[in-house]
């Protein structure tokens, strides 16, 4: 039995909507994105998922992007915010989502 | 940062050439922050940060396979649309960029200086001044003059009238010029 691949291809299905749910609810930047991930395993993604992936978004005009400096210290940070396509896409893929979740339960049973 | 990780970086950073250089720094330069982070927060060692972030060809190849996967690959239908792309753009060009280019600047200089010669005209009328080629200025209806005043009005609302036609062109070039690059960029 090889549960890891069919979770691994749960991931690369759900990564995008889970990025984008982060955004939307407030911009974020890489690290912080990528640590909120880590703290769910079928979510866990890695940097060199994570930052190609925020890269395609904000090609595709999901996202826009700033680089804003830190108090702490630290380099500065690059903050991703999502746009109205952004959020229209989200909507769409919520929609979707609800779809598959409420199709599952039903062959379930429940 | 010390050799370790700036070598990392100088690798990954020539594994992204076939990427423009400006979006290869931004790249570069996230993946400096992401670095500091874990150092500062995570406290990890440089040899655990470049673990924890994978064989730099791997990093690099994640970035372009996103790029290739867009489409930068050779196609002939990507070969049409480039060309068709740029035929239109390099036609359209050569008439919209140097006409509204010429148009906004001339358009808002003469709408700023007509109002000022109308002025000049009523005050030269007003106070029966003789100026020479004052006598140039005139709004004619028909065949009578304008009289100082009307000049003035007139004159002021021609210039208003070019301002805004000017800053129209000014406006249609810089939506033109943007429209091209941002259409550009996502072919």
């Amino acid at each position: 039995m090889n549960i890891d691949e069919w979770k691994s291809q749960i991931k690369r299905g759900t990564l995008e909507y889970s990025i984008l749910l982060m955004i939307q609810a407030h911009s974020s930047y890489g690290y912080e994105i990528i640590n909120r991930l880590n703290e769910w395993d079928i979510l866990s993604a890695k940097e060199s998922t994570v930052y190609p992936l925020l890269r395609r978004l904000l090609k595709e005009e999901y996202l826009t992007s700033s680089w804003q400096e830190t108090a702490e210290g630290l380099p500065p940070r690059k903050y991703y915010t999502i746009t109205d396509t952004g959020r229209k896409y989200l909507d769409a893929m919520s929609v979707e989502w609800d779809n598959l979740i409420s199709a599952i339960k039903k062959i379930k049973g429940e | 940062m010390d050799t370790i990780l700036s070598s990392y970086l100088d690798k990954t950073d020539r594994y992204l050439k076939p990427m423009p250089a400006s979006e290869r720094s931004d790249i570069i330069q996230e993946i400096k922050s992401e670095i500091s982070e874990l150092q500062k927060t995570e406290h990890l060692s440089s040899e655990q940060i470049v673990a924890r972030l994978g064989d730099p060809k791997e990093l690099a190849s994640a970035y372009l396979g996103d790029a290739i996967s867009k489409g930068s690959g050779f196609s002939f239908g990507r070969f049409l649309t480039v060309l068709a792309f740029y035929s239109v753009v390099g036609f359209s060009g050569l008439f919209v960029i140097p006409t509204l280019g010429i148009i906004a600047p001339v358009f808002m200089v003469c709408g700023i200086l007509c109002p000022v010669a109308g002025l000049f005209k009523a005050v030269v009328g007003l106070l029966n001044l003789k100026i020479p080629f004052a006598g140039h200025i005139v709004f004619m209806y028909g065949s009578s003059e304008a009289g100082p005043v009307m000049t003035f009005f007139l004159a002021l609302f021609t210039g208003i009238f070019l301002f805004a036609a000017g800053y129209g062109a000014w406006k249609l070039l810089v939506y033109y010029v943007r429209t091209v690059s941002r259409t550009r960029r996502k072919l």
